[in-house]
């Protein structure tokens, strides 16, 4: 029974790269070049369209650029790929417990409860496929009986799936000793006393190549036969969502940061999906050529978790928005997370004459909020206080509590103006009042007013009031 | 003969027939003329333009009752004040008022869509300018599929262009009374001003002596 599944991905960091450009730029000439000082570097990774002007694994980059003079040179960062193999094991979380980090390039599953969920290895490599629809990546996929032999045949290029541990042996036994993963000294020196294979190892005495070879020998040959526990550090999902991808153009807009930024959300979608958390802002970190970033922060006013929905609700909040510089880097980080709230539906309402609401009144408000902007849907809010301008307060919509108003007394007006205005009395007649309202000593806008209702030269009932600067309209009844 | 059985199939169209409308359809707006003459009250699923020579004259007042019996909250675009909290609380009516604030009517157009179209209001309240009649066409088209009552209030309108708003109505207040002028309604023809009583509803009016 083989119960390991070794996911190798020899050109990992370029893939990622290829996948955010378009068809056009993905076909010119690309690598990634890895060492030390320039002009001794060689090739590590490269495209299709590399791959068909010549270029090979190992080349020197002077013999790289001189076969193709147009040919698009990076370097290879080691960082950035593992933290690319750490998203992909994240996105595989969703499907596959227990997942061990082979940086920078590899993933080690374990297998065996989840083969007869998906019905056997082509079940499962196509939900592996299936979270990789927007990722195209190279990859080779082998299983194994011990974690080793499935690496080993991975990492060779050997796509070999089977229940059969009989099979992945003799696979593994012919497989060059080259490609044991053991050190370069062993690999030579094996070679010189005629061992070239795998098998050939296997069949030699184990203590006598200890001898020769040192523990490590022996250290591999029981790994390789599963006798060693391999050391499996399983893959933690983080707590919170930090991530960040590079955009290897310059991109001038928001609007052309919305692709690269479907990715993050996609991972972001994952994430939560794996947590049951919901997401009520995001922050977006846009990183300049200067080493500068600009952020943007993007709330929602109700908790999202799909993918659709924080795209949607983005896209409108960034059509408003301009980018000063252009950006080389974007960075996405979730704030705000929370557990999921179970949705009730009203059955009552629901039964009523009236028409089901299509969506919550805080999705409405989010896609209000998106577009217009936050101050622009506001809600009142009622306080103590007996200045009239205090008594309410309009409130993000957000931020609003249920709080009970206390019955006025009095008439009130149904509406008051932002500012009072000046009147002049002659123009009204006073019909009801004067009611003293004097309040506010304690802060800095002390208020001592006389109200009176009044009609105006337009028959409108108004509420206006007297103070020591004079009279003023300050509300309507109509 | 075939006409007959036309007839008889429902394919023909009467225009003599009495259209009977189903009190299901209405939402009582409070005023016992104004019901008469709008076939009984406001229709729902409808978009509703409030004519007024000056903002404050009486078209809040005269939509009171109605705002009274919702069990959703109400949702103001644009108004020309604040909405008032202890007022609306004196006169019965509990929604705390959500208010939308836009820079450009075409924003303001767009979320009253948006709001029509989330069904979570009683009643949808926007002060807009004269609109297209595109706009009040595509409003009353959601207005209706959504089932929601939606009232613009404008200025007065001097032009007879046909919108396609379910209720035209001009609202002027005179020294004595307010008045209700149907320039359009679903069921009838354009009626003179008529008086509504608003005042009762409003702090007591006291004439003066002279």
């Amino acid at each position: 029974m083989n119960t390991w599944l070794y996911l190798h991905a020899p050109q990992l960091l370029l893939d990622t790269q290829l996948a955010l450009q378009t068809p056009a730029q993905q076909q010119q000439p690309q690598v990634l070049l890895a060492g030390s000082r320039v002009g001794a570097r060689q090739v590590v990774q490269y495209n299709q369209a590399a791959a068909a002007a010549g270029i090979a694994l190992h080349m020197a980059e002077v013999t790289a650029t001189t076969l193709v003079a147009e040919l698009q040179l990076r370097p290879y960062q080691v960082a950035h790929e593992q933290s690319i193999l750490e998203q992909l094991a994240q996105l595989w979380y969703q499907d596959i417990a227990h997942i061990a980090l082979y940086p920078p390039q590899g993933l080690l599953f374990e297998v065996a409860s989840v083969l007869r969920l998906y019905g056997g290895f082509q079940g499962l490599l196509q939900q592996l496929q299936q979270r990789l629809q927007e990722w195209p990546i190279r990859y080779v996929v082998a299983s194994g009986d011990t974690p080793l032999r499935a690496r080993l045949l991975a990492q060779a290029g050997q796509s070999l799936l089977s229940n059969d541990a009989d099979s992945v042996q003799q696979a593994v036994a012919q497989l060059p000793i080259s490609a044991s993963g053991l050190e370069p000294v062993h690999i030579t020196r094996l070679q010189q006393v005629g061992i070239t294979t795998i098998g050939a190892l296997q069949q030699r005495h184990r203590s006598a190549l200890g001898k020769r070879f040192g523990r490590t020998m022996t250290e591999y040959l029981a790994r390789l036969n599963g006798e060693l526990p391999m050391p499996q550090q399983y893959y933690q999902p983080p707590a919170q969502f930090s991530q960040q991808l590079d955009l290897l153009a310059e991109v001038a807009s928001w609007q052309q940061l919305l692709f690269p930024l479907r990715r993050l959300l996609q991972q972001l979608e994952a994430f939560l999906q794996v947590r049951q958390l919901s997401v009520r802002a995001l922050l977006l970190q846009v990183k300049h050529r200067d080493g500068q970033h600009t952020e943007q922060v993007i709330r929602f006013a109700h908790p999202v978790w799909q993918l659709k929905d924080m795209l949607g609700l983005t896209q409108l909040q960034l059509e408003r928005q301009q980018l000063d510089q252009p950006a080389l880097e974007l960075a996405l980080q979730a704030q705000r997370l929370e557990p999921r709230q179970p949705h009730h539906g009203d059955l009552v309402q629901a039964s009523s004459e009236l028409a089901a609401p299509t969506q919550s009144l805080g999705e409405l408000v989010s896609r209000l909020q998106a577009r217009l902007g936050e101050q622009a849907v506001q809600i009142a809010q009622p306080q103590r206080d007996w200045r009239p301008q205090q008594v309410q307060q309009w409130q993000l919509w957000q931020a609003a509590t249920a709080t009970a108003m206390a019955m006025p007394q009095l008439p009130r007006p149904l509406w008051l103006l932002t500012t009072e205005q000046a009147i002049e009395l002659q123009q009204w007649q006073l019909q009801w009042g004067p009611e003293r309202l004097a309040s506010g000593w304690w802060d800095d806008t002390p208020c001592q007013r006389d109200y009176y209702i009044a009609v105006d030269q337009q028959q409108r009932q108004g509420w206006i009031f007297h103070s020591e600067q004079g009279w003023f309209v300050h509300g309507w009844f109509t | 003969m075939q006409l007959q059985q036309l007839l008889q199939q429902g394919l023909v169209w009467q225009g003599q027939q009495q259209q009977r409308h189903d009190q299901q359809q209405f939402v009582d707006s409070g005023w016992v003329e104004l019901n008469q003459n709008l076939g009984g009250g406001w229709l729902r699923g409808s978009v509703n333009e409030l004519q007024v020579a000056q903002p404050f004259s009486g078209e809040l007042a005269l939509l009171v009752p109605l705002l009274r019996q919702l069990q959703r909250p109400i949702l103001w675009i644009n108004p020309p004040a604040q909405p008032y909290l202890p007022g609306l609380l004196h006169q019965q009516i509990e929604h705390s008022p959500l208010l939308v604030r836009t820079h450009s009517q075409q924003h303001a157009l767009w979320a009253l869509e948006q709001a029509i179209q989330s069904r979570q209001f009683g009643v949808l309240l926007a002060w807009l300018p004269e609109l297209s009649a595109a706009w009040v066409r595509r409003l009353q088209q959601a207005a209706e599929q959504h089932q929601q009552l939606v009232f613009i209030i404008t200025a007065w309108q001097h032009t007879d262009e046909a919108r396609a708003y379910v209720t035209r109505l001009q609202l002027q207040r005179g020294a004595d009374s307010f008045q209700v002028g149907i320039k359009k309604r679903r069921f009838g023809w354009p009626l003179a001003p008529f008086v509504c009583p608003i005042d009762q509803l409003l702090p007591t009016r006291r004439r003066l002596v002279s």
